[in-house]
């Protein structure tokens, strides 16, 4: 009786250590989770551009910017910036001289789902705007405002 | 001189061509005019690919109508082929008898005041809290490609409080 006793306890205890790990597990795959800053959809007329700009902080503390459904025309000399602005019109010429910019890259493809890094001390809350920027002409293709998510 | 003419030509030709081909040249290189046609495609995977987390699917801000009401609305596929809508940075009016609801963002109905018998929609339920972060179950056959916007409707009152259009996320 003693000795059945003793062997329960003992499968108890060996389930409580199973069931322990798991859930540890669980809680650090919970924490890898990449955070969803900012979102925003994307207008532009003059160059129909569309899909949707999110801003995500990753686990290692890096911040990414994607872009999903995209979509704009194809274009010479295209790059994507954040621009200190709320929003930018679809004109042409629309970026100031005084307008702070933060160049991400090249525009990888016009079409499809993209990555790109943003700066590590980069002020979010002055960047609010996600600009595809025709460099050569200085021409706003398609922009997207970000708001909180 | 019939001669010395046509060699005139020949070289205002060659000045032309050589004046001209650059120029187009130039001209092709600002404008690439063949990227009009020409798509480049790419397809990056998410750098944090985590499928067994619930994944936002929609998502859209809450504009006032007849409160001030403000917030974010996104629906989230939370595992199993079930669904919730989520509101957060959420803030309405108080009022009675509030109710979440699903409706079409065309509906005119969302433009004034209406019965709800009235309203092509979907009920989520009363609404829990005028403000912060709340969750409500969404019927699994609810097609969302239909039902585009959230509504906060005060039933007694007949009034839209809120809407929020719900884009692809």
């Amino acid at each position: 009786m003693v000795r059945e006793i003793k062997l329960a306890l003992a499968l108890a205890a060996i389930v409580a250590v199973l069931g322990l790990q798991s859930s540890t597990y669980a809680q650090d795959s919970a924490k890898q989770q990449a955070k969803t800053l900012e979102t925003g959809t994307f207008h532009g007329k003059v160059h129909q551009t569309s899909g949707r700009a999110t801003i995500y902080r990753e686990e290692n503390g890096k911040l990414v910017l994607r872009l999903t459904n995209f979509k704009t025309s194809n274009g010479p000399d295209v790059h994507v910036i954040l621009i200190a602005a709320k929003d930018a019109d679809d004109d042409a010429n629309f970026l100031k001289s005084d307008t702070g910019r933060v160049e991400l890259g090249k525009l990888k493809g016009n079409e499809g789902d993209q990555n790109y890094e943003i700066p590590a001390d980069t002020d979010l809350a002055k960047f609010q705007t996600v600009s595809i920027y025709c460099e050569r002409f200085n021409a706003n293709f398609g922009a997207a405002p970000l708001q909180k998510f | 001189m019939i001669a010395g003419a046509s060699s005139w030509l020949s070289r205002k030709k060659w000045i032309l061509a050589g004046i001209g081909v650059p120029v187009l040249v130039a001209a092709w290189w600002a404008f690439r005019p063949e990227k009009l046609w020409i798509n480049k495609q790419v397809s990056e995977p998410a750098p944090f690919a985590s499928s067994s987390d619930s994944q936002p699917l929609y998502t859209g801000l809450l504009m006032g109508k007849a409160h001030p009401t403000s917030g974010r609305a996104s629906i989230y596929q939370v595992g199993d082929g079930k669904r919730d809508l989520r509101l957060t940075d959420f803030t309405t009016s108080n009022g009675p008898d509030v109710h979440v609801l699903l409706a079409q963002s065309s509906d005119q109905n969302l433009t004034k005041e209406f019965v709800k018998g009235d309203l092509d929609g979907v009920e989520l339920g009363l609404l829990k809290a005028n403000q912060g972060d709340q969750n409500y179950d969404l019927p699994d056959s609810v097609d969302l490609g239909k039902y585009d916007a959230v509504v906060i409707y005060c039933e007694r009152f007949h009034a839209v409080f809120g809407v929020a259009k719900l884009e692809r996320f």
